[in-house]
């Protein structure tokens, strides 16, 4: 409990720090829990994704580090390893792959390394995993950037 | 202050000069534990003493450096006569003695510095004031630097030891001296370098020999290898540590838990990868999953042998500095 709270204040306050560093990542804790935490990631370049702006929420066990964080999108998006309608992640390092020494900055980057590599053949989302795995390359493309501008983008007026 | 006990002790000099030798002794065999033993409780015994302790280091240390001075010191002949390994209780009253008797030499004139007053009346004390053309300049220089370290040493002192430590002080003012040609030249002062150039190389060797062959180093010692660990000021600075630098990365605090790391965790290894965490963390993890944070490898399971082993690790990391 105690242990968990000292290291999450640590990551809020490197996170105040790094602000600037990583222009890809904003993490922001919740005013009145510090064990809830929400980011915005910005999609990758060269993806489907690019462009948009996803939120995930995070929820941090009282384990934690010893314990991942749960992280789950908020914000729509159509890949093979998101849950479409929960928003879940499958995600290794977010399961029985995960270190302690991650951070929840580090979870960030790895969830945007995940959307610019999808892993088709452990799909939570069939639809978009079928896709790439009959090949349709082009068809998963256009059906994740209609999401992203529908769901990540901001609404033009 | 310095000044005021030297004139005024001349009987307690001599008497407790004996004592001095026994703390000499007593600092031979801690400087000798210092480098042998490396385990956790001799460190936090020796931060408890330290304040104490440290101080009858720096004079077991002044004394027994003294002979090394007879050696060298080509611009101050006199010291020479003085200093005599065979008889310091002899020459320190005699030096003392003939302080008061020197008339060229009385240090009220002179208040840019204590220590500088202190090394002035040695000289002179022993043969005259002949020297004192060539060699007041840098008594007065290196004095001042002197001065300053032996008021922060002093500060915490009981008054009952100033006395015979100021004698000792004296007589080993042209030792310190030397000492602080050494720092000088680390220091690359510029105001010095120029008249230490001269005499300092062919000084080093035969100090360095007497150090090594009596003696540990002490961890403030300017002679000391600029890559032993320092014990000292390990417990302050882990980070700024030159030496752990070329092991790698050691953290101020777990990065697991984010408490500060002590001396146990600090010198605890328990992974080949070089990962480090704090004892509490390793325990909640070997329970847990017993997987390295950072390699994701199994940590070794075997209780008796892993401490072993992982003992063994970290005093080698240690000693290899």
């Amino acid at each position: 409990m105690q242990a968990s709270r000292a290291r999450l204040f640590k990551e809020y306050k490197e996170v105040q720090r790094e602000k600037v560093a990583d222009p890809d990542i904003q993490l922001v804790c919740d005013d009145s829990n510090i064990f809830k935490w929400t980011a915005l990631i910005k999609g990758p370049s060269e993806t489907p994704y690019e462009g948009g702006v996803f939120q995930l929420a995070f929820s941090v066990p009282e384990q934690y580090p010893l314990q991942p964080p749960q992280v789950r999108f908020l914000t729509k998006i159509f890949h093979p390893n998101v849950h479409f309608k929960t928003g879940e992640i499958c995600l290794d390092i977010l399961k029985n792959a995960w270190s302690p020494a991650w951070t929840l900055q580090s979870v960030c980057r790895a969830i945007i390394a995940l959307m610019a590599h999808p892993e088709p053949d452990s799909p939570l989302n069939c639809d978009s995993g079928n896709l790439l795995r009959s090949g349709d390359v082009r068809g998963f493309q256009s059906m994740a950037k209609m999401y992203t501008r529908l769901a990540a983008m901001p609404k033009k007026g | 202050m310095v000044y005021d006990s030297t004139t005024n002790a001349s009987i307690p000099a001599a008497a407790s000069n004996p004592k001095d030798f026994a703390k000499k002794k007593r600092v031979n065999r801690t400087a000798k534990l210092k480098q042998c033993k490396l385990d956790v409780r001799r460190e936090q015994w020796l931060s408890q003493v330290k304040n104490k302790g440290f101080k009858e280091e720096n004079r077991g240390v002044d004394l027994q450096k003294m002979p090394a001075s007879d050696n060298k010191g080509e611009n101050r002949p006199n010291v020479k006569l003085v200093i005599n390994p065979s008889g310091e209780e002899n020459d320190s009253l005699m030096s003392h003695y003939s302080d008061w008797e020197s008339p060229s030499n009385s240090p009220i004139g002179d208040t840019s510095s204590l220590a500088s007053n202190v090394s002035v009346t040695n000289f002179t004390g022993s043969g005259g004031s002949s020297s004192s053309s060539s060699s007041s300049s840098s008594g007065g220089e290196s004095g001042g630097c002197y001065s300053g370290s032996i008021t922060e040493e002093d500060d915490g002192d009981d008054g009952c030891l100033d006395d015979w430590e100021a004698i000792a002080d004296a007589l080993a003012a042209d030792e310190i001296k030397s000492d602080h040609n050494h720092n000088h030249n680390h220091n690359h002062n510029p105001n010095l370098e120029h008249q230490m150039d001269d005499n300092s190389p062919q000084l080093e060797p035969v100090e360095t020999n007497k150090v090594n062959h009596h003696r540990a180093w002490r961890p403030d010692d300017c002679f000391r290898p600029q890559g032993f660990p320092n014990l000292l000021k390990q417990n302050s600075f882990p980070m700024n540590l030159g030496g752990f630098k070329n092991v790698g990365f050691t953290p101020i605090a777990c990065p697991i838990c984010c408490e500060d790391l002590d001396l146990t965790d600090s010198s605890f290894l328990p992974c080949p990868c070089g990962y480090r965490l704090c004892l509490f963390c390793y325990k909640r993890i070997v329970e847990d999953n017993g997987r390295c944070p950072g390699c994701r490898k199994q940590y070794e399971q075997l209780d008796q042998g892993s401490t072993t082993s992982k003992l063994a690790r970290s005093c080698s990391m240690i000693s290899r500095h």
